[in-house]
């Protein structure tokens, strides 16, 4: 932790953190300094000047200046004002004064600060450009006109590594655009929409929002993206009972966070046609409405003992797994396999605690995270900002790695013996080989050396790797920093805690028939149907495969409902409802309480025991250097096959048709 | 840009003018043109605003608003820039405000003093001095001057002309004109000549 130091701000005392931003420091205590181009975790670029202040008497940047001990700084002289009333007055002089109608009004910071400043029409010349709006996608919408060039947009989608927008031009007349002035999706935009939090006014704004509610109409809720194993914060915007927008959780206007497309335009499939509104069942071959009751009562028959088996998805929340066990316990289920099962098991997923985002290298082994491809965007995303901000990142893969365009040192080969490789550069670099760790007959390579250099000067490393390669690369944090690894569903780990890897038969006997009696939680990857004499879906969307069910339950989309998960950090999460369930839908946990209640049983969830089970971590320990071959390797084939339902039916198959397109 | 000037040579490049209107003009432009970066919003948009304002005073548009508009970037401009180049730029306007008070003022009167805003000059000939000797129509490009150059044996002739809607103020009538017959005067001071 930083030291507190004592500055004064407007002649008052406070203790702050030394060394961090005077804008944060300032806003911590209460105290906001105006600000357009400064971005909360992004170094201050001071181009805009609205957050002039005076230190030490000195007209000063905040957004430059970082605190120190002793500092007096005047936030609010007379003369502050002026200047920041010039800017902005300044700025009208060019922007279109449309606030009745705006969309970003009510949130808009130039708006807000001529209201502060009361400036009703700017008291300069009228300048308009007229310049061309970009609206060729259903996602966002660029219009330049409204730009007040704080270059947030363009900087915050440099650092995560897209750099789709530049500026161009110079000075009053220039403008944010793409390449070659190319449509967004010509240009290698993801649509993640991260340039379109950040904006603080009109000028790049989600193209389906106008006439959608005006923002102080909108009820804003946190919750959490289960649509990959980033978990990603989201903020949800309701309005009316429907879901307006998304933007990525936490502050406003920080670049840390990110969403992708999918986890900002995916609530599309909640209003989907392919929406799953009633339980149903099949009659003479055809699906037909039912109540729950009836569909509960045949599940509840059909799914109990031996013979039956239960398959779930891993991004369902903890209650939903809890209630899942409870049920399978009560009915004496025979077979219970949840997807994660076949990808991990609980000493390769569950490790120590480890801080990713306070990393000083990143050692990224046999994980390909990709933002164009939408495999695992986030923690691409993540891995670049940081990567940005000057935190080391060594690539190791046997295969091509997007990632590893960026990286200070690439090794290409087999991950694990890289691995020993490695640790035993690092034993050479001078750091003492823990117990236990053999790495006889390692071969180490000029490049290796640099990667073990790098390890050793790093204060906190992190390995950030695959289930398949987790005990191999945990090794390496017995020497110091940490390890850990991603499954491809967002509570993999919450899943595996809760204690719903998998009993009796495997995914594939199941599916294959072991079982006469299946039901499948949620869309797991389901190339058609199992071939069992009795198949209960519980689903979202309807699918062609779907269709071939007996029964099928409709479950509520993840915006639909409240819970937890343990995301790849092993943090625990928390999901907040945002809309009320459509139609007959149900969350799983109270589907199962029905299917219980249908069988002559009940099932109790506790939030308790949930947090102790989160906690559980295991110790690193000492591994052979491997790669496990009996666990399935996270691919992007599976992960788009569990993403179908979200995809189809949505903006979202714009966007994969598009890229398709600029691939081929 | 390989010879971008810098702010010294625009600075001196602006010696060629007596108006401040006409300095700060070129200034900006230059300024703007040339070593501007454009990497904050207030120098670029102040130097912006005032070349237009300055603009309207050198053309006879200007009003006291325009000049209090000017007086009030350019000290903020001072403060708000983030280098010396938009400091310097901000100081060279509030120089030309101060070392010549009333100037701009006088501009919105239609006045230039130094008589060097085109748009609120004109040349004429006084008509006593000239010898219609024809030396100014032959320098004249643009075919603004009237008159018949006189012949020994003929006597009664009238004086030249310059046509106010030709003229482009290029001076160069006056520069040859040898009986110094050419005169700049403020525009609101003349019946100009209408073609
Ligand atoms: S962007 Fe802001 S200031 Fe501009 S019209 Fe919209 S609400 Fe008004
Ligand atoms: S949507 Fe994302 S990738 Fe596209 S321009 Fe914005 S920040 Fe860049
Ligand atoms: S588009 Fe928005 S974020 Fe980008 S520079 Fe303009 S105002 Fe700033
Ligand atoms: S990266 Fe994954 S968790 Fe994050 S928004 Fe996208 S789909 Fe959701
Ligand atoms: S003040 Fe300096 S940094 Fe700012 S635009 Fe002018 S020249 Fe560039
Ligand atoms: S040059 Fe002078 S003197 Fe000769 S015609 Fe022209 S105005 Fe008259
Ligand atoms: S916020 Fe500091 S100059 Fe823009």
């Amino acid at each position: 932790m930083a030291n507190l130091i004592t500055i004064k701000i407007n002649g008052t005392e406070h203790k702050v953190p030394e060394g961090v931003n005077l804008i944060d420091a300032a806003q911590s205590v209460g105290v906001h300094i105006p600000n357009f181009c400064y971005l909360k975790g992004m170094k201050g670029i001071g181009a805009c000047r609205m957050c002039l202040v005076e230190v030490n008497g000195r007209a000063m940047t905040a957004c430059i200046m970082k605190t120190k001990d002793g500092m007096d700084v005047v936030t609010d002289s007379e003369k502050l004002k002026e200047s920041r009333k010039f800017v902005v007055d300044l700025i009208l002089s060019m922007h279109p004064l449309d606030c009745m109608t705006c969309t970003k009004a009510g949130v808009c910071e130039l708006q807000s600060y001529a209201y502060e400043f009361e400036i009703k029409e700017s008291s300069f010349s009228r300048k308009k450009f007229g310049f061309p709006i970009d609206d060729k996608n259903p996602f966002i919408k660029r219009d330049p006109d409204y730009c007040i060039l704080c270059g947030r947009c363009v900087r915050v989608c440099k650092e995560q590594g897209t750099s789709v927008l530049e500026f161009y031009g110079r000075g009053v007349g220039s403008r944010v655009t793409t390449a070659a002035d190319k449509p967004l999706q010509d240009s290698g935009c993801t649509f993640c929409g991260s340039c379109l939090d950040v904006c603080p006014v009109n000028a790049i704004v989600e193209a389906d929002r106008w006439r959608k509610g005006r923002e102080w109409q909108y009820e804003k809720t946190e919750s959490v993206c289960l649509y990959c194993a980033g978990a990603c914060d989201i903020k949800v915007s309701t309005h009316k009972g429907d879901v307006a927008k998304v933007c990525a959780g936490g502050d406003d206007a920080m670049a840390e966070h990110f969403i992708c497309a999918l986890g900002r335009y995916g609530f599309d499939s909640l209003n989907a046609e392919t929406r799953v509104l009633n339980p149903l069942k099949k009659v003479d071959g055809t699906l037909q409405e039912t109540t729950w009751a009836d569909a509960a009562k045949i599940v509840s028959e059909k799914i109990k003992g031996a013979g039956s088996g239960i398959l779930t998805v891993s991004s369902i929340t903890n209650e939903d797994a809890l209630a899942i066990k409870g049920y399978y316990e009560a009915a004496g289920v025979e077979n219970l396999v949840a997807s994660v099962s076949s990808y991990s098991d609980k000493a390769s997923l569950i490790g120590d605690a480890v801080d990713v985002e306070n990393a000083d290298l990143m050692i990224v082994a046999g994980l390909n995270p990709n933002q164009w491809t939408r495999f695992l965007p986030s923690i691409d995303a993540l891995i670049r900002t940081k990567a940005d901000r000057k935190a080391k990142l060594v690539v190791i893969n046997s295969e091509d790695a997007k990632i590893a365009e960026i990286a200070d040192v690439v090794l290409s080969g087999d991950e694990a013996s890289l691995l020993k490789s490695l640790a035993k550069a690092i034993a050479d670099a001078g750091l003492a080989l823990p117990a236990g760790l053999d790495v006889l007959g390692a071969s180490v390579s000029e490049d290796i050396t640099k990667a073990a250099e790098l390890f050793k000067n790093a204060q906190s490393p992190v390995v950030i790797t695959t289930p398949q390669l987790y005990q191999a690369a945990a090794n390496l944090a017995l020497f110091k920093g940490g390890a850990v690894s991603v499954g491809y569903e967002a509570n993999s780990k919450g899943v595996t805690l809760m204690g719903l890897q998998s009993k009796g038969l495997k995914c594939t006997d199941m599916v294959e028939g072991k079982v006469s009696s299946l039901l499948t939680v949620g869309h797991g990857p389901l190339p058609g149907r199992p071939k069992v004499d009795f198949w209960a879906a519980i689903v979202t969307n309807m699918t062609d495969v779907v269709k071939e069910a007996d029964i099928v339950l409709p479950m509520a989309a993840y915006l639909e409902t409240d819970g937890t998960i343990v995301d790849y950090q092993g943090r625990l999460k928390k999901l907040s409802k945002t809309v009320e369930p459509l139609g007959q839908a149900k969350p799983v946990a109270a589907i199962f309480t029905e299917i219980a209640k249908a069988a002559g049983k009940d099932i109790s969830i506790s939030a308790s025991e949930i947090e102790s089970l989160a906690k559980e971590t295991v110790k690193v320990k000492a591994a052979p250097f491997e790669k496990r071959t009996d666990l399935h390797a996270v691919s992007l084939e599976i992960e788009e096959l569990i993403q179908a339902h979200i995809v189809n039916g949505s903006r979202l198959f714009w966007l994969k048709e598009v890229q398709k397109v600029a691939v081929s | 840009m390989a010879d971008e000037k810098d702010i010294k040579t625009i600075t001196e490049d602006t010696s060629k003018y007596r108006c401040p209107i006409q300095k700060a003009i070129l200034f900006l432009d230059e300024f703007i043109e040339g070593p501007m970066c454009a990497k904050c919003l207030p120098c670029p948009m102040g130097s912006y605003e005032m070349r237009v304002r300055c603009k309207r005073l050198a053309e006879g548009q200007g009003t006291l608003a325009d000049v209090e508009a000017i007086k009030n970037i350019a000290p903020i401009m001072f403060e708000a820039s983030m280098c010396k180049k938009g400091k310097d730029t901000a100081k060279f306007i509030i120089d030309t405000l101060e070392n010549l008070p009333g100037v701009y003022e006088a501009h919105t009167d239609g006045n230039c003093p130094d008589k060097e805003c085109a748009k609120l000059t004109a040349y004429r000939v006084i008509g006593d001095k000239c010898t219609a000797c024809d030396e100014c129509k032959v320098a004249c490009k643009d075919f603004a001057i009237l008159g018949e150059k006189r012949k020994p044996y003929l006597s009664g002739y009238y004086s030249y002309e310059v046509v106010d809607v030709r003229c482009t103020r290029c001076g160069k009538c006056a520069e040859v004109c040898k009986y110094g017959a050419i005169e700049v005067v403020n525009i609101k001071d003349t019946l100009a000549v209408k073609a």
